[in-house]
């Protein structure tokens, strides 16, 4: 329960400074296009995505049940593992296509960005299907 | 590993939810059990069975 208290306050503040810093870009003349739309989007949705989940979180730890176990810390070992082979091979497919990108800043945003999402859909599948058998 | 979990849980009336908070686990970890997806640490297993007033072999079949 305190893990879960001690995170639902960090995350919290960070979701609203996100809000707030995507509406004083909004306010201070820099409107995003294109890209920038994906990318402002998928911050604002990990931002919702992680504060969604650690309210369940500390619902769960005020009904009494446990926030982790050994199964989520396997699974996070496992996804963890999983998600650094798959970046490697993000970053491979990303330098040997690099005259495909226009330039630098793309090139290490959306790497960055393909890992983060490929990380949290290996988190996701891992903890709907895992199987040790 | 087979185990017998899910029989022994209803059978004494007790949901998942229960279950997972007597042995201070998730409820998605008593799930994973059941179906026999994730075998158990040492510790757990021990809990299980205390929880079913039970050992741990009989509970848990290789």
């Amino acid at each position: 329960m305190s893990q879960s208290k001690s995170t639902i306050v960090p995350v919290s503040v960070l979701f609203v400074l996100s809000i707030w810093g995507c509406a004083a870009l909004y306010h201070g003349g820099y409107i995003p296009e294109g890209k920038g739309i994906f990318i402002f989007a998928m911050i604002i949705v990990a931002g919702v995505f992680a504060f969604v989940r650690h309210v369940w979180r500390y619902k769960d730890a005020r009904e009494g049940f446990a926030v982790e176990d050994e199964l989520s810390t396997q699974i996070r070992y496992k996804a963890g593992y999983y998600s650094f082979i798959t970046s490697l091979y993000i970053w491979a497919a990303i330098f040997a296509f690099h005259q495909l990108i226009p330039d630098v800043k793309t090139m290490l945003g959306g790497g960055i960005l393909l890992s983060a999402i490929a990380s949290i859909g290996i988190k996701a599948y891992l903890t709907r299907s895992y199987d040790e058998e | 590993m087979k185990n017998r979990i899910r029989e022994l849980r209803t059978s004494r009336g007790m949901t998942q939810a229960e279950l997972a908070k007597m042995v201070g686990v998730r409820r998605e970890t008593i799930v994973f059990l059941e179906k026999g997806k994730y075998n158990p640490s040492l510790l757990l297993a021990h809990k299980i069975a205390k929880t079913f007033h039970l050992t741990i072999e009989e509970v848990f079949l290789l």
